[in-house]
């Protein structure tokens, strides 16, 4: 029991949001580690139908909070209850708004130490050890739960630092949890809701994202990009100057007021890597940028930094990796 | 007599510099190029509140020392010189009424000003009078409750933009300049009146310096500041504290040029090396920001001096404006100097700072009458007599 | 309607930051300014002031004794007063411990908005607010946009996948928006000089109630080791090249990484 790890497994629109894949495949690593169980606290619409397929990415057992389309934080005292019962030694919470925000719940509800945004999680000494990125990337800090602390430890995690195992098989056990009855956190409700025509793509879903700056200069500009993201399999971000710009959506943006991103590929273009900016992509695995000011920022902490017209090398770019993929 | 800066001249600095860095540097270039009046900078400093820190805050000022307002006037004049003219020109052309005028012609007027609903200029030079202020041909005659003002005014600094004028004009031909002068509150909306022509200019070119022209304007007994004939004292007056703001602009046209040299210089490289890595450019920077400097120190000790009332407070304005120009001028010029080729082009801000420099050695009293003052007081202190004035010139300067 | 702002001291965005030796965050000697984040918080607090939608502003902030300086900084954009809470025990507080401090402050300043900004600046938290509410026991309503007050309930307009939706709760509320309420003011200089004659009040754990013992050292984790980030190869650059042998060179190092 005080050895299994609790995961936030968050359904949407019928399907299991990317988080909950691989919060399942971490907390699975790091219950093995433990010599507990991973366990999924669902939520959202479909989370009743797809808790069971959790299974394959390592859960034994997934509780189903409630599938209704409301504000995540509704579900926050439902979720203390199944938490305090289950008497676990962590909870992986995805590092999105919601899972930032039925975190930040527990631990004022729960009394419970929090961690994160976390590039690494491991098991030590019978206790969790995170390592996080701290004071914009400029630190690494290795923590533990303070002496006498409560469990469990409540882990933020970022995109990407857990991957699914693709095709994998398996079936966790579902149980439906007891009502929690009426909470304060129950009280907020939607009650206007406003569609865009297009379906904006989540970011923290993408493995690879080309995202553009102030130096694509256009709305036009970013089809570029979008050819190129397509011929990537990846998603289109921008920084907040084309957002602000109007050239792309406000969801779209990356950085300290937008999105953290932790892409396998992250290609800036037309960027220049200010901090603010900075801040929301830095863990990328792998980070390519170009830009025609030799001196941008971004040049300094890109992995390969690319001299030259985006307006030229995009497109040629894109049909290099076309023609090469044919 | 000692000055002291306190934290509450660093909050404001840091104040003006940050609205300055974000809001104003920006336009700057396109503000000379344009040659446009900065109207939406002119707002944002009134919301700001800072076209009102030589008003009283009963009329809705900011009453800062002279100090802050030389702070002020730096830091603004370190993105831009000629959004800093909007403060300098709104005391400049209030001064007359807040030296001269009476408790209700204050009350009048400051508000407007104070809050930067309304801009005022200072309406002393002619096209025959610019250093020989006492030349002036412009006449306002009595007439009933009235008086008439006939006459044109040259190179007044927001003449064209300004809702209200600080006129000087003569009710007393007959007795000369220095004794027939009297000072006027004109509002630009009177009829016969009219700014015709806007200059061409080398710098400040975003500032409008108008010819103004007066045809028949009529003009209320209760707008006149101080009795007749005492027009002559009152712009002295004016100047004597207004010219403290053109050596807190020539600092901050220094510092700007100073800044944008020692940041382009430690960006370049030639011959394999870091430009400012050369003694020679360090030997210029050092030089450049050390008289920078003491053009700061003598510009806050004379601002002391205005506002302890020192007898002696022309004599440092005026030294203070000498320095402080000639340092401008000097400074700017190096900095296109140590640009290189990159100076001389309007790419960079070097060339437009050193343009805007020279002005500061011309307006507000020439470099060479500055010398006049200090040069009298030296004399007066040291006990030397008077020279006798010239036989036939009852308008000798001296 | 009173309105409370969270705000926090961070140091500025960008300057060099170091742990100390007993693994603190050294505030000392670096610049300090308001954390950038609650900068909109504090401009939509004032412009439902300004709207007449809300009748005061307070500031609240928990911190050292110069936390101060942000409290009058916020002053001088606007609001009423401020409180700071400051005492030695909450020196190197987490986020639980500031929730528990923050939220007994504002039980006892009792306002019918708590708003805060999206995140800390230097630590990257963001769980405060959530556990302020969780301690309250009111709603929460996260990452507005926009936050606007109807009878009795407060609205955020918050962005989603496919648009936004309005979310509302019933007042009192615990609130967070984010920079896209727009451009904070900057203040102005009667503000500024306005400011050091409101009231700022300064309150102790004792002023709150609150037993240091039960902070439980301030901290709910600790943290064992500091370093700086690994060494990263030097960045690779492609330069001077035409655009066509640059995109067959980009295309060579990803598929080096089998990233295509």
């Amino acid at each position: 029991m005080a050895n299994d790890v609790l995961f936030l497994a968050e359904f949407a629109g019928g399907r299991a949001a990317r988080s909950a894949l691989e919060l399942a495949t971490g907390s699975a690593e790091l219950a093995a580690a433990a010599g507990g169980q991973a366990v999924g606290l669902a939520y959202g619409a479909g989370a009743a139908a797809g808790a069971a397929a959790l299974g394959a990415q390592g859960a034994a057992r997934v509780i189903v909070l409630g599938g209704d389309d409301r504000p995540a934080i509704t579900y926050a005292a439902a979720l203390a209850a199944a938490v305090r019962e289950a008497d676990a030694l962590a909870l992986l919470a995805p590092a999105t708004p919601n899972g930032r925000d039925l975190a930040a719940a527990l631990v004022g509800l729960l009394d419970l130490p929090a961690f994160g945004p976390v590039r690494a999680a491991r098991v030590a000494d019978g206790t969790v050890e995170t390592e996080q990125a701290t004071l914009q990337g400029s630190v690494i800090t290795t923590a533990r739960p303070a002496e006498g602390a409560d469990t469990p430890s409540i882990i933020l995690v970022l995109p990407n630092t857990f991957t699914p195992t693709e095709g994998a098989a398996g079936s966790a056990e579902v149980i439906q949890a007891a009502d929690a009855g009426d909470s304060p956190f129950g009280h907020a409700k939607v009650v206007e809701s406003h569609q865009a025509d297009a379906r904006v793509a989540n970011l923290d879903e993408a493995t690879v994202i080309v995202a553009g700056g102030r130096g694509v200069g256009s709305e036009a500009g970013f089809g570029i990009l979008r050819e190129l993201a397509g011929v990537l399999g990846g998603a289109v971000g921008a920084s907040r100057a084309a957002a602000d710009a109007g050239w792309i959506a406000y969801q779209l943006q990356i950085g300290q007021t937008g999105k953290v991103v932790k892409p396998q590929l992250y290609l800036g273009a037309g960027i220049s890597g200010a901090i603010q900016h900075r801040v929301g992509m830095q863990t990328a695995e792998h980070v390519v940028a170009i830009n025609r000011d030799p001196d941008a920022p971004i040049g300094e902490f890109a992995d390969l930094f690319v001299v030259g017209d985006l307006f030229q090398i995009v497109p040629a770019l894109t049909e290099e990796i076309r023609r090469r993929k044919a | 007599m000692t000055y002291l800066l306190t934290r509450d001249h660093d909050e404001l600095r840091a104040l003006v510099r940050e609205l300055a860095e974000e809001k104003i540097a920006p336009r700057a270039a396109q503000i000379d190029q344009s040659a446009e009046f900065p109207w939406d900078l002119k707002e944002l400093l009134a919301q700001q509140d800072l076209l009102g820190t030589c008003f009283p805050e009963q009329h809705g000022g900011t009453a800062l020392d002279t100090i802050s307002q030389s702070i002020l006037v730096e830091e603004l004049a370190r993105a831009d010189a000629t959004t800093s003219l909007i403060p300098i020109v709104q005391k400049l052309g209030a001064l007359p009424i807040l030296i001269a005028g009476t408790d209700e012609q204050k009350a009048r007027y400051s508000p407007r000003l104070a809050s930067g609903e309304w801009l005022v200029a200072f309406a002393l030079t002619e096209a025959a009078a610019g250093s020989d202020v006492a030349s002036n041909r412009m006449s306002a005659v009595r007439d009933g409750d009235d008086y008439v003002l006939n006459g044109s005014k040259r190179f007044i600094t927001h003449g064209s933009v300004a809702n209200l004028l600080t006129v000087f004009a003569l009710t007393d031909p007959a007795a000369g300049g220095r004794k027939g002068m009297s000072a006027f509150v004109v509002e630009t909306d009177t009829p016969g009146f009219a700014a015709p022509r806007v200059e061409h200019k080398m710098g400040i070119r975003g500032s409008p310096t108008a010819e103004l022209t007066f045809d028949d304007v009529r003009v209320p007994a209760a707008n006149r500041l101080g009795d007749e004939g005492e027009g002559f004292k009152i712009a002295m007056a004016t100047l004597d504290r207004s010219r403290l703001s053109i050596a807190a602009q020539a600092v901050g046209i220094a510092q700007g040029a100073t800044d944008a040299a020692l940041a382009y210089t430690a960006e370049r490289r030639q011959f394999g090396e870091r430009v400012v890595d050369f003694q020679g450019v360090q030997w210029m920077l050092a030089d450049m920001a050390s008289q920078t400097e003491a053009a700061r120190h003598l510009t806050y000790a004379a601002a002391a001096r205005v506002d302890a009332g020192a007898s002696d407070m022309p004599y440092w304005t005026s030294s203070a404006k000498l320095v402080a120009g000639d340092i401008a001028m000097r400074v700017t010029t190096d900095a296109v100097q140590l640009l290189g080729g990159y100076g001389y082009i309007s790419e960079y801000p070097v060339e437009r700072m050193m343009r805007d420099a020279k002005i500061t050695q011309l307006y507000e009293g020439t470099q060479q009458i500055q010398r006049m003052i200090i040069a009298r007081q030296l004399l007066e202190r040291a006990g030397v007599q008077k020279r006798p004035p010239h036989a036939g010139s009852t308008n000798a300067r001296q | 309607m009173k309105i409370v702002v969270c705000i926090k001291q961070v140091p500025v965005t960008g300057a060099e930051k170091r742990y100390t030796d007993d693994l603190r965050l050294d505030r000392a000697g670096v610049e300090a300014i308001i954390n950038p984040l609650d900068e909109y918080a504090i401009e939509q607090a004032l412009r439902l002031v300004d709207s007449g939608a809300a009748d005061s502003v307070t500031y609240l902030s928990m911190g050292p004794e110069q936390a101060a300086e942000a409290l009058r900084r916020a002053l001088a954009m606007g609001g009423d007063d401020a409180v700071l809470v400051t005492d030695p025990a909450l020196a190197g507080a987490d986020e639980w411990a500031t929730a528990l401090v923050l939220a007994a402050a504002l039980d006892k300043l009792a306002p019918d908005v708590a708003l805060m900004g999206m995140a800390s600046d230097d630590a990257r938290g963001s769980l405060v607010p959530g556990a302020v509410a969780a301690k309250r026991g009111l709603p929460l309503l996260s990452y507005g946009a926009e936050l606007t007050l109807v009878e009795g309930a407060a609205r955020i307009r918050r962005l989603s996948a496919t648009g936004f939706d309005w979310i509302e709760a019933p007042l009192p509320v615990v609130a967070t928006v984010t920079d896209q309420v727009g451009e904070p003011r900057y203040a102005s200089l009667k503000g500024i000089m306005g400011a050091k004659r409101k009231t700022l009040e300064s309150w102790s754990l004792a002023d709150l109630g609150i037993d240091p013992a039960s902070l439980r050292g301030a901290a709910l984790t600790r943290v064992t080791d500091s370093r700086p980030p690994e060494q990263k190869p030097p960045t690779e650059r492609i330069e001077n090249m035409a655009a066509a042998e640059a995109a067959t060179r980009i295309a060579d190092w990803l598929a080096a990484r089998k990233l295509i």
